[in-house]
Formats: structure tokens, sequence, C-alpha cells
């Protein structure tokens, strides 16, 4: 099932400049990517893994 | 130079060593908690090794004393063993004066007090389970989580590089 993009805010310190600011939150179904408002630092994270619970009624699939 | 200052005295009398340091200068110092004996009650023991004898020997016999401990200027450790030495009169206790050669203090690195974890929310269809709720993200500086509050699934991401804006 495909992932819409989120965007999503979030007030901290910056980790590059340090200032306390806003940082806009993208997260996709393989990448998520966080820069901040201020200075524009960004950090970019790739999909790793997945751990799905087991269901009920096909108790082999995970 | 500085000395390290190990003040021994019985738990009861931990209160009154304190207020001999403090009054004399001390900045600053910690505790420990433990039990002992001193030599003239240890003379002439001999105990069996098995563990259960050492154990009941310390908890039958041993005293319960305070470790103070204090790093000090060596030109102060005269005046401060005098104040406890005063305070302490007729008590029993042992002072130990160390001198340091060296102390290395190492502080919190700046960037770990920064790399705090962010926690989000985002109420959108899982894309497991297809339930409308909850799905919480967790971003480290080095990893995110996003998992749904109805089924658990979770999908895991990695930090894979940073880019810094030419401003």
């Amino acid at each position: 099932m495909a992932v819409k993009k989120w965007k999503l805010e979030k007030s901290a310190s910056c980790y590059n400049c340090g200032d306390a600011t806003i940082h806009d939150v993208e997260v996709d179904e393989y990448s998520i990517k966080i820069r901040c408002r201020d200075c524009g630092f960004s950090r970019y994270y790739t999909f790793h893994m997945v751990d799905l619970p087991v269901k009920s009624d096909t108790d082999d699939e995970k | 130079m500085k000395v390290h200052l190990r003040v021994f005295v019985e738990v009861e009398n931990l209160g009154k060593a304190m207020n001999a340091l403090t009054d004399a200068g001390i900045t600053g110092f910690y505790l420990l908690e433990y039990k002992g004996m001193s030599p003239q009650d240890w003379k002439g023991f001999s105990i069996k090794e098995d563990p259960k004898s050492a154990i009941s020997l310390i908890r039958d016999y041993a005293n319960d004393a305070m470790l103070i401990c204090c790093v000090v200027e060596e030109e102060k450790t005269d005046e401060i063993v005098e104040s406890v030495m005063k305070a302490m009169e007729g008590e029993k206790y042992t002072i130990l004066e160390v001198p340091i050669r060296r102390i290395i203090v190492n502080y919190k690195a700046e960037d770990k007090e920064r790399a705090e974890t962010w926690l989000l929310e985002k109420e959108v269809p899982c894309f497991y389970c297809g339930e409308k709720a909850v799905q919480r993200i967790r971003i480290d500086l080095n990893k995110a989580k996003i998992w749904c509050t109805n089924c658990g699934a979770a999908r895991y991401y990695l930090i894979k590089g940073v880019e810094k804006e030419e401003k």
C-alpha cells in the first residue's frame, strides 16, 4: 500500500545552528527529510526495514 | 597540588563530619556507604571460606560506616582536617590524605545534549492494517521509526546523510 507523503513540523534546537527553530519533517514511504527552517541544514533518512505484526488469520505471514 | 581527602566515620557521625567539612570550605564531595571492620576488631579472626560464612560475618560483625571524599587544595588541607578533628573529638574516625597527580574531567559533548529524540504523531490510514489510526514517529539522530498504534506495524529508517545549504 502506497504511503502518501506526510508533512509535519517540529520545534526543536537545530543540530547544526543550535537555535530553537521549526523543522519541516517530510515522511515518505522510503525516505524522511528533516530541514531546519532557519539555517537550511537537512538530515536524510532512508528506509531500512519493516516489522509487521502477525495477523491472526494468516499466522504464517509476517 | 590537590589532595583527595577521605574521611571514614561511623554512620551516626555523618552529619557532624559533613558540617565540619562544609564549615572548613569544601566545595564538593561524594559519599560511600560501606561495612567495615577496623584492624583491632579484625585481629585474630579467621573465617570459613564458603560464601555464606563470609557474608554472614559481614552482616554480623562489620560496622555500618560512611566514607566522605572530597578534593581539596593542598594548602587548605590542614585547616579542613583540623576542623574535622575538632568536631569529631572523642568519636571514631579515620582520615586519609592522598596526593593527586592529575585530574582529568570530561564534560558531556554539546552535540550529544542536543541529540534528543523527537516524537511526532500523524493520524492517517496505516500502510499495513489500513485503519485510520495514530502513527507515531520517533526520530533519533541516526535512525527513525514509524509505527501504527492500532496494529503495531513498524517501518525503520537509517540516516543516509546530511546537507548544509550555502547561505
